[in-house]
């Protein structure tokens, strides 16, 4: 599991993270960096996880209670972590892929959608989330460190080849936006349980 | 308690009438923050701050936990949850562990 988050990064020092606001009610602020960065991920998060187009011979009734002719893992990686076997045995897998793929595909565009709309709809960066908000928020976060972990090749809690890249190698960009996302979290999981222990 | 009863009621029953229990384990990732999954299992599953750092910490330091029994169909239900939340569960039979 991933060590407790630090900021980790300077390049984003303005917020503060979310806090509590009353009863189920948390906030944040994000300056307009954080806030271009934060939009720009969750929109290829909703991309990534657009359906798959498929050969033409896609069953339409079947397609509209989610039903998919595809029930072989993603090929590319991201999507295979974001959308994993839920079987070790393939048969099993592709029989409840099959049946459950779109739904999930969904549900994950759903978290990200509510991030989006929230940053969009607040050109100032100031975000108020309720209970169902939050879970939103440390869904899709979440989504989007699965994804930029897969790219930054993040196993076992081995970071050496990411704190020894060079100051112009565009991974450490990438790796300084991971930690952020991840303390991002800690203050939004933090705020949570606050409220959770009273 | 209570809930306890009905759980451990309905496994019997299960052994009882050929249904073998199936479960849901979570597997470890590097990714995953420990606050993280520890929120998951009380948001998803009910458990007590106390149960549910106790499953994250079996996942942490075994690589795997049990996070759910029951039948198949309630299996199901509870991986997709877990997947919709990012986190790594597959679904056994409880006899095939």
């Amino acid at each position: 599991m991933g060590d407790f988050a630090t900021r980790g990064s300077d390049l984003m020092a303005a917020t503060e993270g979310f806090k509590r606001h009353g009863a189920h009610s948390y906030v944040a602020q994000f300056d307009q960096t954080e806030r271009v960065v934060i939009l720009n991920l969750v929109e290829q998060i909703i991309e990534l996880l657009a359906e798959r187009v498929d050969h033409g011979h896609e069953d339409p009734l079947a397609a509209m209670v989610g039903i998919t002719s595809h029930d072989s893992p993603p090929e590319d990686e991201v999507l295979h972590r974001l959308l994993p076997n839920a079987y070790a045995d393939d048969v099993d897998a592709a029989e409840f892929r099959r049946y459950t793929e779109s739904t999930l595909r969904g549900k994950k565009q759903a978290h990200a959608m509510s991030i989006r709309i929230g940053l969009k709809s607040s050109p100032e960066g100031d975000i108020e989330v309720d209970h169902n908000g939050a879970n939103d928020w440390l869904g899709g976060l979440n989504d989007i460190r699965l994804a930029l972990g897969v790219r930054l090749k993040i196993e076992n809690n081995n970071y050496e080849h990411l704190e020894l890249l060079s100051p112009d190698d565009p991974l450490r960009g990438v790796y300084a936006v991971y930690t952020w996302l991840g303390w991002l979290q800690e203050t939004l999981l933090a705020a949570l349980m606050d409220e959770i222990s009273e | 308690m209570a809930k306890l009863a009905d759980a451990l009621e309905e496994q019997i029953q299960a052994i009882f009438s050929g249904d073998t229990p199936w479960v849901t384990i979570v597997w470890d990732d590097p990714v995953n923050l420990q606050s993280y999954v520890t929120y998951v299992f009380m948001e998803l599953f009910g458990y007590s701050k106390a149960k549910a750092t106790e499953l994250m910490m079996q996942v942490h330091n075994d690589g795997k936990a049990i996070v759910s029994t029951g039948s198949r169909e309630e299996m199901e239900h509870d991986v997709a949850r877990l997947h919709e939340y990012g986190l790594w569960a597959t679904l056994q039979r409880g006899d095939q562990i």
